[in-house]
């Protein structure tokens, strides 16, 4: 999916197993945070997943704007 | 480390007064049985013990596990060791084995993450729990509304407990054949046939949680750091299966019990190569555990001064990860590799079979593809609740008709693509 779309669009594959999403070929990866729970966790409480979701998300639209020339994590 | 499997052969099954073998005849109790699963306050008022033969027109569905019933008779130790046992040390001594027996556990858990399994009809020729003698426990639980994670365990523990005791109650007859295998601790393993390369095997369990999760001596998986297996503690139930994942390559207690890979690789150990341990390893739903666990499962490989690794998928998507990951640490580390998974390449066969890949997995061998598609002939009888194949993983709404047909992917059933090996069926490049 993340393929088709960029045919016309950019898009930031937000995933948790970069490596899959390396192979796949996605050209803007942030890393997630788990398999069951991508943009939370349930071992935090609300509020603190509401800071970890902000910060992917946050990273996410900052990725999309990164002019690339490579595949690309955005690890940090 | 010495292990001898004293093997009763079983092919006929009866309900009588006690449980027992004779002349290959499993009599059962079904009282006593029944009793015994009963004492378990999680499982319901409504449970139910039926029989299921090769042959048979019986359809047996939702299936969670199957277990293999085994009972220590000498040594160290029993079976189903932290789970039914205690926590001693297994794989030496006297193991009875039912063979041919199995107990299988149905009820409705996590409904799409069961299986099917025909004891008739071209559905048994995918199926290795066709071929036999099952003993099926239908199962429910006390409260509708039990958490699954309970309901999993107590349907777990049943099968164990059916398992053990089926063994338990034959222990005084006499063996029909004796299997011993034997297997060196670490010191004589490297020092013997010094022109065989040194093989290992590395034993990926699924361990995903949500009811994705694998036993070793009663610990969870997913909370290990690899560690090192004697392939005979495998033989006495060190390692169990609680997992809920889709029916075909979910490896079943039984296979565990019986893991194929282990037995090829004994028979073959001293010949073509010296078969040094087993590493067992895990599949975690986090980035960093996959790496932390790749990377300690090939540097122990790397410790133990291994030439070469099987190494076995269970599942597949992001449990295809660990495997490459896997695959590539231990070649880089100069230790070569045979990769044992399976295929969800589409219905046509068309997709890409598997989530990753890399160049120095140039070994790979399949168990099949699980989308294939597979139609079911009514059986007579069910097992079970016919409807749940509308939606166990590899059906559809629709995929059961008024006259008891189902159509589906292979995924559907009970260990119809075995990442361990166990089937019958296979192919040749001609």
């Amino acid at each position: 999916m993340v393929k088709e779309i960029e045919r016309k669009l950019p898009v930031v594959h937000v995933c948790t197993i970069v490596p899959i999403s390396q192979t796949v070929g996605a050209n803007r990866i942030v890393p997630a945070i788990a398999i069951p729970h991508p943009f939370g966790d349930p071992t935090r409480t609300p509020e603190e997943e509401k800071v970890i979701r902000r910060r992917l998300v946050e990273k996410a639209l900052k990725a999309l704007q990164t002019e690339i020339t490579e595949q690309t994590v955005f690890a940090s | 480390m010495r292990l001898e499997l004293h093997r009763i052969f079983v092919n006929k099954l009866a309900f009588g007064e006690k449980t027992g073998v004779k002349d290959g005849v499993l009599t059962i109790d079904k009282k006593e049985l029944l009793d015994l699963i009963s004492e378990d306050a999680l499982l319901g008022k409504k449970l139910d013990v039926d029989l299921a033969m090769p042959g048979d027109s019986i359809r047996i569905v939702p299936v969670k596990d199957v277990i293999e019933p085994r009972w220590k008779i000498e040594g160290s130790g029993q079976v189903f060791p932290g789970m039914v046992s205690d926590v001693e040390t297994v794989g030496e001594g006297k193991t009875l084995v039912l063979s041919g027996a199995a107990v299988v556990t149905a009820g409705k858990i996590v409904r799409f993450q069961e299986g099917i399994i025909d004891m008739s009809g071209p559905g048994a020729d995918y199926t290795p729990y066709s071929q036999t003698c099952n003993v099926v426990l239908l199962l429910e639980p006390s409260d509708p509304g039990m958490d699954k994670h309970d309901y999993e365990a107590a349907c777990r523990m049943a099968g164990l407990k059916a398992a053990a005791y089926l063994a338990r109650c034959c222990a005084q007859a006499n063996a029909d054949r004796v299997d011993a295998f034997e297997h060196p601790n670490i010191r004589e393993a490297m020092t013997l046939h010094p022109g065989l390369p040194k093989v290992g095997y590395l034993y990926m369990l699924q361990t995903q949680g949500l009811l994705h999760d694998t036993y070793l001596y009663g610990v969870d998986v997913k909370k290990i750091l690899p560690t090192v297996v004697s392939p005979l503690e495998v033989m006495d139930g060190a390692i169990v299966s609680g997992n809920c994942v889709s029916a075909c390559d979910k490896n079943s207690s039984y296979v565990h019990q019986n893991n194929p890979v282990i037995a090829d690789m004994l028979k073959r150990h001293g010949k073509d190569f010296n078969f040094v341990t087993c590493i067992v390893t895990n599949e975690n739903v986090t980035l960093a555990d996959k790496r932390r666990s790749s990377s300690f499962a090939t540097k122990l490989a790397a410790m133990l001064g291994l030439d070469g690794m099987v190494i076995t998928e269970e599942g597949f998507g992001n449990p295809d990860a660990d495997l490459i990951m896997n695959c590539w640490k231990a070649e880089r580390l100069g230790i070569k590799t045979a990769l044992l998974t399976d295929e969800y390449a589409g219905q046509d066969g068309a997709s890409q079979s598997l989530a990753d890949s890399c160049v120095e997995g140039d070994a790979c061998v399949t168990a099949g593809n699980a989308n294939e598609v597979i139609v079911l002939p009514p059986m007579k009888k069910v097992l079970g609740f016919a409807e749940e194949a509308n939606v166990i993983a590899g059906g559809w709404q629709g995929s059961l008709v008024p006259d008891g047909t189902i159509t589906v992917e292979l995924q559907a059933i009970t260990g119809s693509t075995s990442e361990l090996g166990y089937t019958k069926l296979g192919a040749y490049t001609l």
